[in-house]
């Protein structure tokens, strides 16, 4: 645990001093602060509905910048090789990577805390929706940086690993859209279940369906069980 | 202390590491020489454990690298090729990381730092950013990781590369001075570190040993008795050559060429042939233009041993 924790503060860090964080965070607040503006002058509700939507989309687009160099960066200059020969379980350096990511994804969340806040000032606002929309992109968030990781083992070239990063999760967009083109009930039944959108619908409607929580939950587990044999299995190669 | 038995690697179908077997004793400091792509490297990585073997196995302060991985990786300290640090990361961050990860106590980290950097030569430097430094510092930096948490076994990677005489120097007094009470084992391509620090010598050509046995003895061993440079004016070559090599003491002649007039030539012999040389060339009526013992060192025994013509 003292590693992992070790991993986690090195990792934020790195973040922190880079001006990859800052031009991210800047980037993040701006593609926010449009869809809010949209969102509120096209359907004159006070409500974030438009605004989360949009993001949990942009994250997926986005993510994946952030995660990119995580085990590809640390291949290349070879400090990968420094942590897979010091007494650091690999379990520990994962889990370290991930929660330093998912922190910094945390902090742009609160970042957008503003824009509810002019909704309060303004209008009167569902807080309920918008504390599950927030529980929703907090959970895209969760899983989308355990996929990044995952692209990031696969290469050790960071921008490589972005692109196959966006590329792995596009699927999980369009598997929803898929669903309606498709004939067959079973095929359709079964992208509906990989859809992204439809799992992140209810918490934009302010409902908590247990089964969304999970379906995030193996969505990210998935994806650090993928990335922990593809770190292990380089070695071999 | 470190033991490797038999150990290989293949990359796809190219052997870079065939059936290497050694044994170093605690205390040991170990040079393992070769040229570029002879193994060094990944000899090391398996030692470590990073990579895998192919087959084979190794051990480290008897526990076996493969097996009991974190054993292995608690007792060593590792210089890989290129300093492995955070570009974005002050020294002081950095090696605040390093001694958390490797397990410092809470209590001594600070001192522990504190005294790897005094020791390195980088006291005072805590707040330089990693990515702004030369190559010498860096290499330091490299150092005092591989040391902060103590290790009874380092493996250094070509530790003084890209280091001017100086800092050389420095260093190699610096592992000099750690060896004392820990097995080192260090490749390089520089002879000259491995005389100036080894007890003994790994050489590594192709993926397989050459020889393994301590400095002295890889450079005496090297081919039959020890080699005399002579230069004899006079007599015509073939005439000379017949009669040196007539000579008792004398095993083996190999003729060098013109040297400003007179014959040039290597003798090898199991005992000082100079003064029956010196006989000869008197009854010959040859004049003796220069006789002297050819101190062998470990750049010739090295060259002689991976097969390079001297």
């Amino acid at each position: 645990m003292t590693a992992a924790w070790a991993i986690y503060r090195k990792e934020l860090r790195v973040y922190l001093v880079s001006p990859l964080a800052t031009v991210f965070l800047a980037a993040f607040l701006f593609l926010a602060g449009m869809f809010f503006y949209l969102g509120v002058t096209m359907t004159g509700e006070a409500s974030l509905r438009i605004m989360m939507g949009n993001l949990s989309v942009a994250l997926m687009f986005l993510l994946p910048m952030l995660t990119m160099r995580h085990f590809a960066e640390e291949q290349r200059s070879g400090t990968l090789e420094l942590l897979m020969t010091a007494p650091i379980p690999l379990w520990a350096l994962l889990l370290g990577k991930w929660a330093a990511t998912v922190t910094l994804c945390f902090m742009l969340l609160i970042g957008t805390l503003l824009f509810p806040a002019i909704l309060a000032y303004y209008g009167d606002p569902d807080w309920g929706v918008i504390a599950t929309s927030y529980l929703g992109l907090a959970l895209c968030c969760i899983g989308f940086v355990a996929a990044g990781m995952f692209a990031s083992s696969l290469t050790d070239e960071p921008i490589t690993a972005g692109i196959v990063g966006v590329l792995m999760l596009l699927p999980f967009w369009i598997a929803g859209t898929a669903a309606e083109m498709v004939e067959s009930d079973a095929v359709r039944r079964v992208l509906r279940e990989l859809s992204l959108t439809a799992h992140v619908e209810g918490f934009a409607r302010g409902v908590v369906d247990s089964a969304d929580v999970i379906w995030f939950g193996l969505f990210t587990f998935s994806f650090l069980f993928l990335t922990w044999r593809s770190v292990e299995s380089r070695r071999w190669r | 202390m470190i033991e490797a038995i038999q150990l290989s690697k293949s990359f796809g179908s190219f052997t870079a590491v065939d059936s290497v077997s050694f044994d170093i004793g605690p205390g040991q400091i170990v040079g393992f020489i070769g040229p570029n792509g002879a193994g060094k490297t990944t000899t090391m990585r398996m030692l470590t454990g990073f990579i895998p073997a192919t087959s084979g196995r190794a051990t480290i302060g008897g526990h076996d690298v493969f097996e009991q991985p974190m054993a292995v990786r608690r007792a060593i300290g590792y210089l890989p090729e290129t300093p492995p640090l955070y570009g974005e990361l002050s020294i002081g961050e950095y090696l605040a990381f390093i001694a958390e990860v490797r397990e410092v106590p809470r209590g001594e980290r600070l001192i522990r730092i504190g005294d790897v950097m005094d020791r390195v030569g980088l006291s005072g430097m805590e707040h330089r950013l990693l990515g702004s430094l030369s190559k010498g510092y860096r290499q330091r930096v490299g150092l005092a990781q591989a040391i902060i948490h103590n290790p009874r076994v380092l493996i250094l990677d070509e530790p003084t590369s890209g280091l001017d005489p100086r800092q050389m120097l420095g260093i190699r007094r610096f592992i000099r001075n750690l060896a004392e009470d820990r097995t080192v084992i260090l490749s390089t391509h520089i002879l000259s570190e491995v005389e100036a620090l080894a007890d003994r010598v790994i050489v590594i050509d192709g993926g397989v040993i050459r020889a393994d046995a301590p400095i002295d003895e890889i450079i005496h061993g090297s081919g039959d008795g020890v080699r005399f440079r002579v230069e004899l004016l006079g007599g015509d070559a073939t005439g000379i050559a017949r009669a040196v090599g007539a000579l008792d003491a004398v095993s083996l002649v190999e003729p060098v060429g013109q040297v400003a007039g007179a014959f040039a030539f290597d003798v090898r012999a199991g005992r000082d042939p100079r003064t029956a040389i010196a006989g000869l060339a008197i009854r010959e009526g040859w004049e003796v233009r220069a006789m002297e013992r050819h101190a062998p060192d470990l750049e010739e025994a090295f060259l002689e041993l991976v097969g390079v013509e001297a």
